[in-house]
């Protein structure tokens, strides 16, 4: 089931008169419990398709179905938790009146709503900061309490923009934690990020956007495994040394073979490999000439 | 109707809250209880003039209060991001925008109300010090207020609708304050060009812009009931239904027109 389907989505902006591109044609599901990254540098339009998904702004064409209702109705945020870039929050309110706010919006009993209160703010280390006005808050906090109001009432959906912006590695191992206990959940996890080490870690798929088009997308599984560029095999030598052999991937079978023959002791195999930061910069840079040409 | 009400709650909250308003209050109640002190200068009408003040001062607190609120309430909400968490719960933009003007509104009313104690106190205790010839009317008084209070209401909506309109701060207040000063003359001007001399003093173009602002702005000074108060007039009931007949249409129209504005609102 597509939980999210974008189809030919584009949006201009007008800026001093002139037409910006912000969005070209994108095209993307996202499927039930499937944690998706949308990655891509700054400006690539990944805040842009967030913001048309949850109705802040509304597409030039093109058109966006959550659950299979439009994106642009009320109803279809009823089943979505989202934590904007950069969250504000009303800074009168304390942090339990706010998520207390949040929890009616979403029509939760008001038997449920303080216990999960409790709950989600324990999750985020937000108990002790509970009562305090949000006014008060740094920015790590904020960021905690929007993961907070994102999770409070439990929805299908989580669409997480920049999630790990302004957290410490505290924090940003915390939100990997939740990414990753909402997926065992069998949670639909879409978020962006510019930090591809986030996505290795999380995600089951990954798109890439390069100025506002969608240039790759494939499974962080396959990204990884396509990668490899070769093997080093460590093998133990008879004078009892440790060695290091470098084949290539057609050579493996055949070095490994001949090495069992000779009665060599392998050690270990591993993968020489590309990450995924050096597959997403090698698929930014394959943009640029594109990109110029135009 | 769940969201219109916690919309309206949460606004009814931020502006208990606010210290700007406290302090603003704290300065409109010091200009109450000043009234009956200010009233004595005046030797013979000290009653009239009792009244007329704090009728002058609760439309004066209820001026600042509702451009600050009508100005402020969406714009800071904008500003400061706070609408993009509020809008991406499942809240309707009509929800969020009538539920802000309703406190509003609310809160105004009670501003009323308040006053009106405070503005018993003072008016009975300046109307002891001289005996004046003619009977204080609370029925006049009370219907003085409450039209302030629906005046600065239609005012409040003017400033959300520029407020919707506008991302920067200068056009809301600026178009809040010009729309209440050419609103409150319009009235005057109207009867001036058709009276024999005013017809012949302003030229031709002249009197149809005239016109033309007499009936597209709000005419705030049909609100105005502080003459009726002062003096215990026999109040026009007539022209009393069809003022608030008028401030429901004209209210209404300024929501509509900024719920439609505001449904179209693009939040980067």
């Amino acid at each position: 089931m597509n939980i999210v389907e974008i189809n030919a989505l584009s949006k201009e902006y007008k800026v001093k008169k002139k037409r910006i591109r912000a969005l070209d044609n994108l095209s993307l599901t996202i499927q039930k419990g499937e944690i998706f990254g949308f990655l891509g540098p700054n400006g690539a339009g990944k805040s842009t398709t967030i913001k048309i998904l949850t109705d802040q702004i509304r597409a030039t064409s093109g058109s966006a179905t959550i659950f299979g209702i439009q994106s642009n109705k009320a109803e279809a945020r009823r089943q979505i938790g989202y934590l904007p870039e950069n969250p504000a929050f009303y800074d009168f309110m304390t942090a339990r009146e706010y998520l207390s706010f949040t929890g009616k919006c979403f029509n939760m009993p008001e038997s449920s709503l303080a216990e999960r209160t409790n709950q989600v703010l324990a999750t985020l280390d937000l108990l002790d900061a509970a009562n305090r006005p949000l006014k008060g808050f740094s920015k790590g906090m904020t960021q905690r309490l929007g993961l907070a109001q994102a999770l409070l009432h439990d929805p299908d959906l989580f669409i997480f923009d920049e999630p790990m912006s302004g957290l410490d590695p505290v924090g940003r191992a915390m939100v990997k934690k939740i990414i990753k206990d909402l997926k065992n959940k069998g949670k639909t996890v879409f978020f962006s990020t510019h930090i591809t080490s986030d996505v290795e870690v999380v995600c089951d798929r990954v798109g890439i956007l390069v100025k506002g088009r969608l240039v790759a997308i494939d499974s962080v599984e396959h990204i990884m495994a396509t990668g490899i560029e070769g093997y080093i095999i460590q093998i133990r030598g008879q004078d009892n040394k440790t060695e290091e052999i470098k084949v290539s991937n057609s050579e493996l079978n055949g070095v490994i073979a001949r090495l069992l023959a000779d009665n060599v002791k392998i050690e270990r195999v591993n993968p020489v490999a590309h990450n995924l930061e050096d597959f997403f910069l090698d698929t930014i840079q394959a943009q640029v000439p594109t990109n110029e040409s135009q | 109707m769940q969201h219109f009400k916690l919309i309206f709650s949460a606004t009814f909250v931020a502006i208990k809250r606010d210290r700007l308003l406290h302090a603003l209050a704290g300065a409109s109640l010091l200009l109450f209880l000043l009234v009956p002190v200010i009233s004595m200068f005046s030797m013979r009408q000290v009653q009239e003039l009792a009244i007329t003040l704090f009728l002058s001062s609760l439309s004066f607190t209820l001026l600042i209060f509702s451009i600050l609120l009508g100005v402020f309430s969406i714009w800071k909400d904008i500003e400061k991001r706070y609408i993009i968490s509020v809008l991406s719960m499942p809240i309707k933009r009509r929800d969020y925008l009538l539920g802000k003007f309703s406190a509003i509104a609310l809160f105004l009313m009670f501003t009323v109300c308040l006053m009106g104690i405070i503005g018993y106190g003072t008016i009975t205790f300046a109307a002891h010090q001289y005996q004046s010839e003619i009977p204080v009317s609370w029925p006049n008084i009370f219907t003085a207020m409450l039209m302030s209070g629906a005046k600065y209401i239609l005012l409040a909506a003017v400033a959300l609708l520029f407020s919707v309109i506008s991302t920067s701060i200068f056009l809301p207040i600026t178009g809040t304050i010009g729309i209440f000063l050419a609103g409150s003359a319009t009235q005057g001007l109207y009867e001036y060009i058709n009276s024999g001399s005013g017809a012949q003093d302003i030229s031709l173009t002249g009197q149809y812009v005239i016109k033309a602002l007499y009936y597209l702005l709000p005419n705030f000074s049909a609100f105005d009931y502080q003459v009726y108060a002062a003096y215990t007039l026999a109040l026009p009931l007539d022209t009393i239904f069809y003022t608030v007949c008028y401030w429901l249409i004209y209210t209404s129209f300024l929501l509509f027109c900024a719920s439609i504005i505001f449904e179209k609102k693009e939040f980067r």
